[in-house]
C-alpha cells in the first residue's frame, strides 16, 4: 500500500512538470468550447451523482428485503389428527376421504410404495404414511397394511416386518390460514432440503446459465430480441432468474424502458451483493404458482403441497418438471385445468433437462412416461372460518394479527374435521327442514332463520367442532360464542343442582322429593309474575323427576325461590357461566341471555363430574424455526361434588329417556344420553343441549332479531342433535356415565318417595348422595311388617313359635 | 351328610374366608394386574396401546411425547382410567400438582364404574393423590395416603414414587 502511494506521488509530478513547459490544450481552445466542456463536465458529473443516488437507493431497497423479513407467511391451523387402529369403522370415519384430503394418492401395488401413497383393495389398505414433523412430537413415516372386515379395520401391520403396530396416527390436515391483506400462501423451504433435480428443471427452463451470469445474460437478451424482431411481438423474454425474482420482490409488471433498467441494475446488485445459492433459494420461494381459489400460492413448497400434495422433498423429476413447465403461465397451463397443455410443457422442460446434461436418458425416458398424477383440489372451507375466528381470539393475547399473518406460524388446534363435517351438515340440513315445514320463515332472504352448533369433549375441554351460522360467507357474526340469547328451559338444571347440592351437609332435595306445581304468584318490582306451563296446565303435586322430564316451570320457580336465587346463581357461575344474570325469579325458568358457549361448558362441568373445563381450541404453537411457542394444556377446577353431578346426569338421563328430550331415540340412538330442550317465549329461540360420557353438543335455532321460530325445540334444535350425534356415534353410544363411590342407587316407591321393600306394589331405582337415603319404608312394607311382628307375638303366645 | 362332604364345606368355607381376607381395603397392584393392551372394546384397546407407549416415552425422558400419547388416548376414549391416571402421573413428574389431581379426580370417578379395576389400580391412584397434595404450594397434606398407598403396595410405593415402568 505505501509502495502505490510513492509511485502515484511520483506520476504527479510528471503530469505537472508536462503541464509547466506548453499551454494546456484546455487554455488554447475557445472560450465557447472551454464553457462547452465545462457545462458537459458539469452535467455529467451531476448525471453520475444522480446515477449513484439511484443505485444506492436500490441497493437500500434490495438489502433490507434480503437481510429483512423476506417473506411473510400466512400461520396455518391443524386439525387434530386422526388415529387409526383395530376395531375402527373406517366407513364412518371417511377414511379414503381423509387420504385425499391429506394429499394421499391412490397407487398401483409395487415393492416400495412412496411416502404419500395408498393401494386400496377391498379387503386390504396399504398405506405409506407420511412422517408428522414436529418439534417435540414427530412421528415417522411409516408403511403400514389395514386388513378391511367389512367396514371395520381388523388389524394393522408394519412393513416389511409383518409385525402388528396396532395404533396409528394420520398427519394433522391443515384446516385453514390467516392472511394477510396479499392473501399470499407460501411454504418456506431451504435449498438443502430440496432434491437436485426440482432445482435443475427450474433452471433448464429459467435460466440454464444462472451459475455463470452476473445477474443479466447478455447472449439470452440478444436472443430474445432478435426471437421477437423475427415474431414482429413480444414472445420471449430475456430475463435471468434474477431478474425475476427482483421484479417480483420490487417491481411492477409494467413493460417500460425505465422498469427494465431498474430491474438490471438491481439484479446487478443482488448479485454482487448475495451469492448465488440465497438468489436461488429466494427464487424458489417466490415465484408464484397459480391460484387455490382466491389464495395465491408462492414457491416450489406450497406449490408442491397444491399440485402433489406432498412436500417439496419428495418431488419426483417429472413432478419438478410439471412444476417448472407452469412457471412462465401458472394459470394459463395450470395442470388442473389445462392437463394436456401442461404436460406438453413438462414434456419440453424434460427435454431441455436432458439436452443440458442434467438428467440422463434413463430419468428422462422414466419421467416423460409418468402419467400426470395430481393431488385432489380441495378448495379451503368456508365452514371452518367460524372455529378459525374462535382461535384467532383465542390467540389475540399472545400473537398479534400481523404476527398470524406474516410469521408462518404453525397451530395444532382440537378441531376435529369429522366432527365438524358432520355438525356442518347437521345444521344445514336441519335448518332447511325447520323452513320447509314453515314456509312462512322464507319471507325475507336477507334475514333468514339461523342457527350455531358446536360440539366439546368434556374430560378435556376441546373444542372439536363449531358451526356458527348457517353460511359464513353471508355472515361471519358467530352465535355459538359471540350471540346471547335467553336460553328457556336449558337453564332450569342449574335449579335443580343447587337443590340438590349438600348445602351444610345437607341437600334441599333429593331425587325421591316431591314439588308443588300449583298455581304461583310471585310480587316483583314491574308487578305480579305468574309463571304457566308448556301445556296450559298444573300438575299439582310432582316428583323431581318428573318435573325436570317435563320441564315444568312452575314447580321449578318455585323450588328456584325457595332455594334462593343467589344459590341458584352460584352453582351457574361455578358451572361456568359468565353473562349477566338478573335476579328475578323468572331467571329459573331461562330469563338470562347466554351464549351457546358457555352453556356448553356448563353441561360439560355436569358430564365431567364437577369439573369444570376450560374450553380450549389450541393444542400447541410451533414457530417458522420449529420451535414449540407454546402448549395449552387442559385445566380443570372442581366446582361441585361429583355426586351431585351424577345425580343431575341421571335427571337429565331422564329428560332424554322419557321427557322432553325423549325425541333423541327416535332414530334409534342407543347408548347413555343426558340432554334437555329449551323453548323460549314465542319460539323464539330453539335449543338442544345434550351429553353423552364423551361429547357435550349443543344446537341453537333462531333470528338474529328475535322473532317466532314457529316450532319448539323438539321439533326444530333436536333433530339437529340427534342427526348430529347418530352421524358421529353410527347410532351406537359406548361407555357409561361413571357413578361416584359416593351414590348409592336403592329403589323407592314412587308414589310416596319412600324405601320400597317387599310388600311395596311398585318400585324403581333412584339414586341419592350418601346420607341422604329415605328413612321411611312404603306403606304397604310398614303394613306387612307390622302385620310380621304381630303375628310372631300371636304364634309365641301360642307357643307354636 | 357324611365326613367327606363336610370336610369339603369346611375346606371351601377357609378358601373363601382366604381370599375374602387378602382382599386389602386398597387393592394390590400385583394381584390384581391385568394387561391393559387387552382390555375393553377396541377403542379402549388402542387408547390403552397409547398410553403404554406414553408411559415408554415417559420412561425414556420424551416427555412431550409421552403426553401427546396420553392426549391421543383420551382423544380415541375419553373414559380410559387409565389415560387419566398417566396423565396424573406425567404431571407431576412435570411439576404440576394441581393438573394431576384434576386428572386423578377424572381417574377416580372412572375407576369407580369398573370396580374391578377401581381394586386394582387404588393403591396407584391414592399414592399420586398423596404425592399430589404433599407437592402443592402450600402443601396440603397427602403423606397419610401415601402412607396407606405403601402399605398396600410396598413394592411400588416403598420409593414413595410410581416410575412410569411401574405404572406399564
Amino acid at each position: 500500500m505505501p509502495r502505490s502511494r510513492k509511485r502515484s506521488a511520483g506520476a504527479r509530478k510528471r503530469r505537472s512538470k508536462r503541464r509547466s513547459r506548453a499551454p494546456s490544450v484546455w487554455l488554447r481552445a475557445p472560450a465557447w468550447m472551454r464553457r462547452l466542456a465545462a457545462g458537459v463536465l458539469a452535467l455529467a458529473f451531476a448525471a453520475g451523482f444522480w446515477c449513484s443516488a439511484q443505485v444506492l437507493a436500490l441497493d437500500r431497497t434490495v438489502r433490507e428485503r434480503f437481510e429483512g423479513v423476506q417473506f411473510r407467511v400466512p400461520s396455518r391451523v391443524y386439525s387434530a389428527p386422526e388415529i387409526l387402529y383395530p376395531g375402527l369403522d373406517w366407513q364412518r370415519m371417511d377414511l379414503r376421504g381423509t387420504l385425499r384430503r391429506l394429499g394421499y394418492r391412490e397407487a398401483r401395488e409395487s415393492r416400495d410404495l412412496p411416502a404419500g401413497q395408498y393401494v386400496w383393495n377391498p379387503r386390504r389398505l396399504r398405506v405409506h404414511l407420511r412422517a408428522f414433523e414436529h418439534p417435540t412430537r414427530p412421528e415417522p413415516s411409516r408403511d403400514v397394511v389395514l386388513r378391511l372386515s367389512g367396514s371395520e379395520i381388523r388389524d394393522i401391520r408394519g412393513l416389511p416386518s409383518g409385525e402388528e403396530v396396532g395404533v396409528v396416527l394420520l398427519e394433522p390436515e391443515p384446516v385453514g390460514a390467516y392472511y394477510g391483506p396479499a392473501r399470499e400462501q407460501r411454504e418456506l423451504v431451504e435449498l438443502e432440503e430440496l432434491p437436485k433435480h426440482v432445482v435443475d428443471a427450474v433452471l433448464a427452463v429459467e435460466d440454464q446459465r444462472f451459475a455463470s451470469h452476473p445477474g443479466i445474460d447478455l447472449q439470452r437478451v440478444a436472443g430474445a430480441l432478435v426471437a421477437n424482431l423475427r415474431a414482429g411481438s413480444i414472445r420471449q423474454g430475456g430475463s435471468t432468474l434474477t431478474q425475476q425474482l427482483v421484479k417480483n420482490f420490487f417491481l411492477t409488471p409494467e413493460r417500460t424502458l425505465n422498469r427494465k433498467l431498474r430491474e438490471a441494475v438491481m439484479a446487478l446488485i443482488v448479485e454482487a451483493r448475495y451469492d448465488k445459492r440465497q438468489i436461488l433459494e429466494s427464487y424458489l420461494n417466490e415465484i408464484y404458482f397459480g391460484q387455490r381459489g382466491p389464495t395465491a400460492i408462492h414457491g416450489v413448497g406450497e406449490a408442491a403441497r397444491l399440485y402433489f400434495g406432498k412436500p417439496a422433498a419428495s418431488l419426483s423429476v417429472a413432478e419438478a418438471g410439471l412444476l417448472a413447465a407452469i412457471i412462465q403461465s401458472p394459470n394459463g397451463i395450470s395442470p388442473f385445468r389445462e392437463p394436456e397443455r401442461a404436460t406438453r410443457r413438462r414434456d419440453l422442460v424434460l427435454d431441455l433437462m436432458l439436452e443440458q446434461g442434467r438428467i440422463g436418458n434413463a430419468e428422462h425416458a422414466a419421467a416423460r412416461d409418468e402419467p400426470l398424477r395430481l393431488a385432489s383440489l380441495s378448495p379451503e372451507s368456508s365452514d371452518d372460518r367460524y372455529f378459525l375466528d374462535l382461535l384467532e381470539r383465542q390467540l389475540a393475547d399472545g400473537y398479534s394479527g400481523e404476527a398470524l399473518s406474516e410469521e408462518g406460524l404453525r397451530i395444532y388446534s382440537s378441531l376435529d374435521r369429522r366432527l365438524q363435517g358432520l355438525a356442518v351438515e347437521a345444521l344445514r340440513a336441519g335448518i332447511e327442514r325447520v323452513e320447509r315445514r314453515v314456509p312462512a320463515l322464507h319471507g325475507d332472504p336477507t334475514r333468514p332463520l339461523q342457527g350455531c352448533l358446536l360440539a366439546l369433549r368434556p374430560r378435556t375441554g376441546e373444542l372439536l367442532a363449531l358451526v356458527g351460522g348457517r353460511d359464513y360467507g353471508s355472515s361471519q357474526f358467530d352465535r355459538c360464542v359471540q350471540a346471547r340469547r335467553q336460553t328457556g328451559s336449558v337453564f332450569k338444571p342449574f335449579v335443580y343442582i343447587a337443590a340438590l347440592e349438600p348445602n351444610s351437609g345437607k341437600p334441599f332435595i333429593t331425587l325421591a322429593s316431591f314439588l308443588d306445581d300449583s298455581p304461583l304468584e310471585v310480587k316483583t318490582p314491574k308487578g305480579t309474575w305468574r309463571p304457566s306451563n308448556y301445556d296450559g296446565t298444573f300438575h299439582d303435586t310432582v316428583s323431581v323427576r318428573e318435573a325436570m322430564e317435563h320441564s315444568y316451570n312452575v314447580a321449578t320457580a318455585r323450588l328456584a325461590l325457595e332455594v334462593g336465587l343467589d344459590r341458584v346463581t352460584s352453582v351457574a357461575r361455578r358451572l361456568g357461566i359468565e353473562s349477566h344474570l338478573p335476579q328475578v325469579p323468572s331467571l329459573a325458568l331461562g330469563t338470562a341471555d347466554l351464549s351457546p358457549l358457555e352453556v356448553a361448558r356448563a353441561y360439560a362441568t355436569i358430564a365431567s363430574g364437577g369439573l369444570r373445563p376450560r374450553v380450549q381450541s389450541v393444542e400447541d404453537v410451533v414457530d417458522g424455526e420449529g420451535r414449540v411457542l407454546e402448549r395449552r394444556n387442559p385445566q380443570f377446577e372442581r366446582v361441585l361434588d361429583a355426586g351431585t353431578a351424577y345425580l343431575a346426569t341421571t335427571l337429565l338421563q331422564g329428560v332424554a329417556a322419557r321427557g322432553t328430550a325423549a325425541g333423541v331415540r327416535a332414530g334409534g340412538l342407543s347408548g347413555p344420553v343426558a340432554a334437555k330442550t329449551g323453548t323460549t317465549d314465542e319460539e323464539r329461540d330453539l335449543w338442544f343441549v345434550g351429553f353423552t360420557p364423551d361429547l357435550v353438543a349443543v344446537v341453537w335455532l333462531g333470528f338474529d332479531e328475535p322473532r317466532p321460530v314457529g316450532v319448539p325445540s323438539s321439533a326444530g334444535a333436536l333433530p339437529i342433535w340427534r342427526r348430529f350425534v347418530e352421524a358421529v356415534s353410527g347410532g351406537e353410544i359406548r361407555g357409561a356415565f361413571p357413578r361416584p363411590a359416593s351414590v348409592r342407587r336403592v329403589a323407592i316407591d314412587p308414589r310416596s318417595g319412600a324405601l320400597a321393600r317387599s310388600g311395596c306394589p311398585q318400585s324403581r331405582n333412584e339414586y341419592f348422595l350418601a346420607g341422604t337415603l329415605p328413612t321411611h319404608e312404603c306403606p304397604e312394607t310398614a303394613r306387612k311388617q307390622q302385620r310380621g311382628l304381630g303375628e310372631r307375638f300371636l304364634r309365641w303366645l301360642r307357643g307354636t313359635g | 351328610m357324611g365326613w367327606f362332604q363336610r370336610f369339603a364345606l369346611l375346606g371351601l368355607c377357609v378358601l373363601a374366608g382366604w381370599s375374602w381376607g387378602c382382599a386389602s381395603p386398597v387393592g394390590s397392584a400385583a394381584t390384581g394386574r391385568i394387561s391393559l393392551a387387552e382390555a375393553g372394546d377396541p377403542a379402549r384397546r388402542a387408547s390403552n396401546r397409547l398410553v403404554v407407549e406414553g408411559l415408554d416415552a415417559d420412561a425414556a425422558g420424551a416427555r412431550a411425547r409421552a403426553r401427546s400419547r396420553y392426549q391421543r388416548a383420551v382423544q380415541i376414549d375419553a373414559s380410559n382410567p387409565f389415560a387419566q391416571l398417566a396423565l396424573a402421573r406425567h404431571c407431576l413428574e412435570i411439576g404440576d400438582p394441581t393438573l394431576a389431581i384434576s386428572h386423578l379426580d377424572h381417574a377416580e370417578l372412572l375407576f369407580d364404574s369398573e370396580l374391578e379395576l377401581r381394586r386394582s389400580f387404588e393403591a396407584h391412584v391414592v399414592g399420586l393423590r398423596g404425592l399430589a397434595e404433599r407437592e402443592l404450594d402450600p402443601p396440603n397434606g397427602g403423606d397419610a395416603l401415601l402412607e396407606e398407598a405403601r402399605r398396600a403396595s410396598p413394592q411400588i410405593w416403598g420409593d414413595a414414587w410410581l416410575d412410569a415402568q411401574e405404572l406399564r
